[in-house]
């Protein structure tokens, strides 16, 4: 096993070497491309039980090639698990695949029209019928195996159409799906200068047989059609520091989630304003949704198998403990929302000087009663927070951050919540044009669940290249545990390699420059990006 | 190892980049063209989305020394945020709080990200007049910003050396 993360690290490293010497083509076209590996080897640790999976070798590896020759591109992915990584669930799937062209493509663009064969990345709208994207973080890629075209007339419509099967983690989907997005720019026809005014529609319908798997009685759940039919609407508008945008969506009779007891009609509304004012700021989001879930096959499960996108309203932290317990997305039904307001104090002679301030507020609950136990519609999520910056000169900056979550451990089912209150410092002192030093300091106050929690972060840089650091958070009165983490980071151009060591709880980690989301493990971590 | 392998090949035989010709959404929501954000001057492309600290703090230390960096020449800035429809409406009130003196656009579906090989965040790219990247940096440490004006410095000098 220590042979393979050699090997890898050896392999890594000599890519980088690579990497660094480019050779021209000519005028034939354009070759790039880009290579990501995440490789962990996992340690055996009694204090984290069950945490070492049985192949103690993880590594996910992504190279994307693209060729462009004038209006003409295309490209591939080439993916290798060799497992994939601990707790992705690409690698839980019955047979996954473990190197496999993840996706191609091949597109022509024009000036008014452009038309894609391969996989297709796409979202219509706000993404609450149709989304297909990639996220390597969480090992997901819902991309659909088609066609794509788009033709603009002028400036006042465009239009764009797809079809193709959904790729679902290592494989793709039984199911097709068909699109059809319209977006008619009111401002442009009548000619409002300032103004910006769009109406737009999407459809989509995804066809999967329903007598595919004889243990599956679809019929007797209510669905009568192998076809489900889903419609949005929408409005953007934008007039001078303002910015406002509204989208209905509704589809057809569905299982939204696997283990759905009846099939039914779901419905969503979205609503986003944005205000901006000199140095003042402030954004709201709404959205009411209910049975929008929807499945890329009715036959799979899992993260993965979504065909929309929606994500939770609330804010992304970058900080351990502020992370500890994010909310989930209630899909049956929620009604959610956030605001933010900004402000910055900013001295009009010294740009090194000034003061931001940040307040965040986001909610969510259940649509109905019948959702919970207590009959009546319950608190799934609050998180009311601030956060204070102060970049005093060239060499110091202070943030503080309050934030209180309220949050239920039953998704609403019951009336029963746990508050959790965090406190958050964090320094950078830059010591001179290159070596620079970031410390936090965190506490989470509570008397529900696992307790109060401390935790720390240290991070020396040297600029450019080398950033060295090292943290910890404890679990002071439930699990009495550690989670430890200590590393390098080397950069050089578009290379970057991370060697770190430590016991993780699931969460996203920003440190040595780059944030990304970590599953639960102790072990060994080689992650290494380059591109060329 | 086979994918390595691939790779150590494909970057024997790679080629220097163009901005690619990809849609994204200005301060307002309307899409725009990115190689209509060419001027003729070289810009400096950086990516950031609300969630990555050190995408901030890099455009917030471009932010502090723009002026300076101005004095000695002429450039633009493009900030592309990556924030999905969870976070894009934060990321538009944030940018403009906080008084980033360039350009900024949105890549919500990251259409722009992956046509520029964009693994990670913070990523970097300096752009020539021509549409031509030139560089690129991965990461951000406090000071690593310098070497982008080093970049730029480099173009805008050859540039009147030819002139």
């Amino acid at each position: 096993m220590i042979k393979r993360f050699l090997a890898a690290a050896a392999a890594a490293a000599a890519l980088s070497v690579s990497a660094a010497g480019q050779v021209r083509t000519g005028d034939e076209g354009q070759l790039s491309a880009s290579f990501e590996t995440n490789t962990i080897y996992y340690v055996d640790d009694k204090g984290l039980a069950g945490s070492t999976p049985d192949d103690r070798f993880g590594s996910n590896n992504y190279l994307k090639i693209d060729y462009n020759y004038k209006k003409l591109s295309a490209g591939i992915q080439l993916e290798g698990y060799f497992p994939a990584l601990y707790g992705y669930e690409l690698g839980q799937q019955a047979d996954p695949k473990k190197f496999f062209l993840g996706s191609k493509y091949i597109s022509w663009d024009d000036e008014n029209f452009s038309v894609l064969v391969g996989n297709v990345y796409e979202q219509f709208g706000n993404g609450l019928i149709f989304r297909s994207y990639e996220d390597r973080q969480l090992g997901l890629n819902n991309s659909l195996e088609g066609v794509r075209a788009s033709y603009s007339f002028s400036r006042f419509v465009a239009v764009k159409g797809m079809y193709g099967r959904p790729r679902l983690y290592t494989d793709y989907a039984g199911s097709w799906v068909r699109g059809l997005d319209l977006s008619v720019s009111v401002a442009d026809i009548f000619n409002w200068d300032n103004i910006l005014l769009s109406v737009e529609g999407s459809y989509v319908n995804r066809y999967e047989a329903l007598d595919k798997d004889v243990t599956m009685d679809f019929y007797s759940l209510g669905l009568d059609t192998p076809q489900l039919n889903m419609y949005s609407g929408r409005v953007n508008f934008g007039w001078k520091g303002l910015s406002v945008k509204g989208e209905y969506a509704a589809k057809s009779k569905d299982l939204p989630m696997p283990g759905s007891s009846r099939a039914v009609r779901g419905a969503a509304i979205f609503g986003e304003a944005i205000y901006s004012w000199k140095s003042f700021s402030v954004s709201g989001t709404f959205r009411m949704i209910e049975n929008m879930g929807t499945m890329l096959t009715l036959y799979g499960s899992g993260t993965g198998n979504s065909l929309n996108y929606l994500p939770s309203l609330t804010r992304q932290y970058t900080y351990m403990l502020a992370n500890l317990n994010p909310y989930q997305v209630n899909v049956a039904g929620e009604t959610s929302g956030q605001v933010d307001v900004y402000y910055s104090l900013r001295n009009r002679n010294d740009r090194h000087r000034y003061w931001n301030f940040h307040a965040n507020y986001s909610t969510a609950y259940t649509l109905n009663g019948s959702q919970s136990a207590t009959g009546k519609v319950q608190l799934m999520w609050s998180d009311a927070n601030v956060d204070i910056e102060r970049q005093w000169n060239r060499k110091l900056k202070t943030i503080l951050l309050y934030s209180r979550q309220q949050w239920s451990p039953s998704h609403g089912a019951q009336a029963e919540t746990y508050v959790s209150n965090i406190f958050v410092g964090d320094v950078t002192y830059k010591f001179d044009r290159k070596k620079s030093l970031r410390a936090e300091v965190q506490y989470l106050l509570s008397s529900d669940y696992e307790g109060d929690w401390v935790a720390g972060l240290v991070e020396f840089s040297f600029a450019p290249m080398w950033s060295i650091f090292a943290s910890d958070m404890y679990n002071l009165e439930g699990t009495r545990k550690n989670y430890y983490n200590a590393g390098f980071s080397f950069t050089k151009g578009r290379t970057r390699i991370q060697l770190s060591y430590g016991r993780n709880r699931a969460g996203y980690i920003c440190s040595g420059g780059v944030c990304r989301y970590s599953p639960a493990y102790t072990g060994l971590n080689l992650a290494m990006t380059t591109s060329f | 190892m086979l994918i390595v392998a691939a790779a150590l090949a494909v970057s024997a035989v790679s080629s220097a980049q163009t901005l690619p010709d990809v849609t994204v959404e200005d301060s307002r929501g309307k899409e725009i063209a990115v190689r209509s954000l060419l001027t003729g001057r070289p810009m400096i492309i950086s990516y950031w989305s609300i969630a990555c600290k050190p995408c901030i703090q890099e455009l917030n230390a471009i932010n502090d020394v723009i002026d300076e960096w101005r004095e000695e020449a002429d450039f633009d800035v493009v900030a592309v945020s990556v924030d999905d429809i969870r976070l894009v409406a934060g990321a538009r009130a944030k940018a403009s709080a906080l008084g980033w003196d360039f350009t900024c656009v949105y890549d919500p579906n990251q259409d722009l990200k992956r046509a520029m090989n964009v693994n990670l965040t913070p990523q970097s790219f300096v752009v020539d007049a021509d549409g031509k990247i030139v560089f690129s940096h991965t990461g951000y440490t406090p000071g690593s910003e310098e070497l982008l004006f080093e970049k730029i410095l480099e173009i805008t000098e050859t540039a009147d050396g030819n002139d």
